[in-house]
């Protein structure tokens, strides 16, 4: 049975009779294109792919994530970045140099960093860097965790979520692909980001979402004032 | 399958609400989440219940058998309590026998059911010296979301009150229900940043490093007491967490527990 | 098998608890049912109870399991205490540890490991009441759970059995079935007939075998569906539909192209 674009699919459901389709999340067997994920059918372009709706983050070089400090081990702070991998962070990696004595002074266990994926070898051994403006460790602030595969949808098509959200909610936000979002502001206004962000993690795969949240973020402001 | 650190920032918020008086589900310090009880879920069980407690999921059964009693106690029937954290319900449970966190708990639940005397160990004797019944109280947890000492006690005692003693099995007669004769209600409390939080979850058990459980029983004498973790209790805060430990009892009782 | 006093499993044409020969005892199945777990599922089978839940892929603990170019499998099967006729001890026994080995063997086949090398997919699968064929239905409850976590694979799984009473073959054996008939084949198989799990004990002629198969296999069809649409129903309850004429709302993730 082929499905349509944006069915709810299982693994093995047949989406396609043509090879070439196969796109992301799919396999090809005796001809037929197969979902592998529990997700949704996506026609786009003129590939056929699954975009998953559970699953875990598997890091990809240049990909910014939020993660926490474990261990510190010879030179390498130990990261939780919500992932079977764990990520290191090595003491050359950081804006300033730093002696290896000094480590656990300058970032210590159970801190927070906004860092990016540098690379991500053959045996699943993830580098981090925070080598850039834009990344650092987090001292203020709140951290809410959503499901990966719904980071897309928070980010939006070119950004055009991220950036409504941006505009309205009076925070700083920052989005790790690692399913991890920062939020700075007063605690009234992160206590709104957080709730819009987890009506977008319950929501993304539903249409309207974008004029949906900006309608409620409306309706919260009126509310408020 | 180990304990992840928590982050700092998520522990410098959670001080930071309790400092306003504020938790970060928006309960009163005193306040229990939704109790959900379901009993009897286990029909093959002589007893059994489904406790939810906010997200925390707990299922005790009930099973009655005749066996030998202790050889210093021949008129007494047997209560054996056992708890497993079972890996389904949380990353940190890894498969095997009990440990210390899990023997902690069914001991202290079985405190409750045998300190309150909610069940008549006489009442059990079947031919003294030789048969009385055993009745074993098992606590199968399945979702580990905070707090699984009090949803535990409720699914034990829930399980308890409706269970029943399968005598036309064993030629002993007909089925009759357990006489449970008292309601112990356990009530748990963390501490931390000085202040006296009831009914943890998760975050907040991670976040203190000191708990104290109170059971009560129908009449508000307490009748079992367990402070667990490396930290300080000051006297005050005991006296004060008896007092609320009481009054919440006493409304779980009434809600879910007396028919 | 070899009682002194026979039992009639048949009346009228209909088993003891009313179903004809061919037909499943009434199913029920819940996804994500657990709030810890990354996928669980909650499925009754009968009088049977099971919770299947999903842990990863998440490391290795010990680390010197981890295999270099796949994630590794592991299947826990464990029946709670009260969850049969008379009370059992907790913890494995050896019948716990084949059925997990078998359990795992029969969806080990259709996980995609090499996606995450180093690391575990773990399976629990809890039961909280027994009456024949819970590992069918641990099975069934795993694959859906699995679904659940967002692990990929070629497709699900569905598991069931078939027996003999009475000189008839039969469909889902309940226990008194099992317990006092004449054999019992569990399978588990892909929705496409492959097969990944075969067990048989009891006494059947080879085409006896041949019918309980194909029928273990109807049942196991009809299993599918019922997996499929709970994972399916799941998403358009909230949605409203499965179609739309927008541009899919989950896409925007070139960069990962």
């Amino acid at each position: 049975m082929d499905h349509k674009d944006r069915d709810v699919v299982v693994p093995g459901d047949h989406l396609s009779d043509d090879p070439k389709k196969a796109g992301e999340g799919t396999y090809v067997k005796d001809g037929r294109v197969r979902s592998l994920l529990y997700g949704m059918a996506s026609s786009y372009k003129d590939k056929v792919r699954v975009i998953p709706l559970a699953g875990k983050y598997v890091p990809s070089p240049g990909d910014t994530v939020i993660g926490t400090v474990q261990d510190i081990v010879f030179s390498n702070w130990i990261i939780n970045i919500n992932s079977p991998y764990e990520g290191l962070l090595h003491i050359s990696e950081l804006p300033r140099k730093i002696e290896m004595n000094e480590m656990s002074k300058f970032l210590r266990i159970g801190s927070s960093v906004m860092a990016r994926v540098k690379d991500v070898d053959s045996t699943m051994k993830v580098e981090l860097t925070m080598n850039d403006r834009r990344l650092g460790i987090l001292t203020r602030g709140r951290v809410a965790e959503i499901s990966p595969t719904r980071v897309p949808r928070l980010i939006g098509k070119g950004g055009s979520m991220i950036n409504m959200l941006k505009k309205e909610l009076n925070c700083n936000l920052f989005v790790g692909q690692n399913g991890r979002i920062w939020v700075d502001g007063n605690d009234d206004d992160m206590d709104l980001a957080l709730k819009t962000i987890l009506i977008i993690e319950k929501e993304a795969h539903t249409t309207g979402l974008t004029d949906r949240i900006t309608e409620f973020l409306r309706a919260e402001k009126e509310a408020r004032s | 399958m180990s304990d992840v650190v928590m982050a700092e920032i998520r522990k410098d918020y959670l001080y930071h609400l309790v400092l306003k008086g504020e938790r970060a589900d928006g309960r009163a310090f005193d306040e229990y989440r939704d109790i959900n009880l379901e009993t009897g879920p286990i029909r093959k069980a002589d007893g059994s219940a489904l406790v939810r407690l906010g997200k925390t999921q707990v299922m005790v059964g009930v099973k009655i058998q005749p066996g030998e009693p202790f050889s210093d106690t021949p008129n007494k029937g047997v209560i054996i309590t056992n708890a497993e954290l079972v890996p389904l319900a949380s990353p940190n449970f890894e498969p095997g026998p009990p440990n210390e966190v899990g023997i902690e708990l069914a001991r202290v639940v079985d405190r409750g059911v045998r300190e309150s005397g909610a069940i008549d160990l006489e009442a059990l004797c079947i031919a003294p010296g030789e048969k009385v019944w055993i009745v074993f109280i098992d606590v199968h947890i399945l979702d580990d979301c905070g707090n699984l000492m009090d949803a535990s006690s409720l699914g034990a005692i829930a399980a308890l009150m409706t269970a029943k003693v399968p005598a036309a099995q064993y030629n002993l007669g007909e089925d009759y229900p357990l006489p449970v004769k008292d309601i112990p209600v356990a009530t748990t409390a963390v501490e931390f940043g000085d202040a006296t939080i009831f009914d943890p979850d998760t975050d907040e058990e991670s976040v203190a490093d000191t708990k104290l459980t109170v059971i009560t029983t129908a009449d508000g004498s307490v009748c079992g007491m367990q402070k667990s973790g490396p930290g300080f209790l000051s006297q005050d805060h005991i006296y004060r967490i008896v007092d609320i430990a009481c009054e919440r009892a006493r409304e779980i009782r009434e809600k879910f527990l007396e028919v | 098998m070899g009682m002194e006093e026979k039992v009639s499993f048949f009346k009228d044409g209909l088993r003891l608890d009313g179903r004809r020969a061919d037909e499943l005892r009434p199913i029920k199945m819940e996804v994500g049912v657990l709030a810890r777990a990354d996928g669980s599922c909650y499925m009754e089978m009968g009088d049977n109870k099971v919770i299947a839940a999903v842990y990863g892929p998440r490391e290795v603990h010990p680390r010197h399991l981890q295999e270099a170019t796949r994630a590794i499998v592991r299947y826990r099967y464990n029946m709670a205490s009260f969850s049969v006729e008379e009370r059992k001890r907790p913890g494995p026994d050896r019948r716990s540890y084949e059925v997990s080995k078998v359990s795992r063997e029969a969806l080990e086949p259709v996980i995609l490991t090499s996606y995450f090398p180093k690391s575990v997919v773990d399976i629990f699968v809890e039961v909280l009441q027994a009456d024949a064929g819970t590992r069918t239905a641990g099975i069934n409850a795993a694959s859906v759970a699995l679904a659940d976590a967002g692990i990929p694979m070629k497709s699900l799984i569905s598991s069931c059995a078939a027996g003999k009473v009475d000189g008839e073959i039969v469909l889902d054996p309940m226990k008194i079935e099992d317990n006092l008939g004449e054999a019992d084949v569990p399978i588990a198989m892909t929705p496409g007939g492959d097969i990944t799990l075969l067990q048989m004990d009891g006494r059947l002629a080879p085409e006896e075998f041949r019918r309980a198969l194909e029928l273990a296999k109807t049942g196991c069809q009809q299993i599918y569906e019922i997996q499929r649409k709970v994972l399916v129903d799941r998403y358009s309850s909230i949605s409203g539909s499965g179609s739309c004429d927008q541009a899919p709302a989950l896409a925007e993730d070139e960069i990962h192209e």
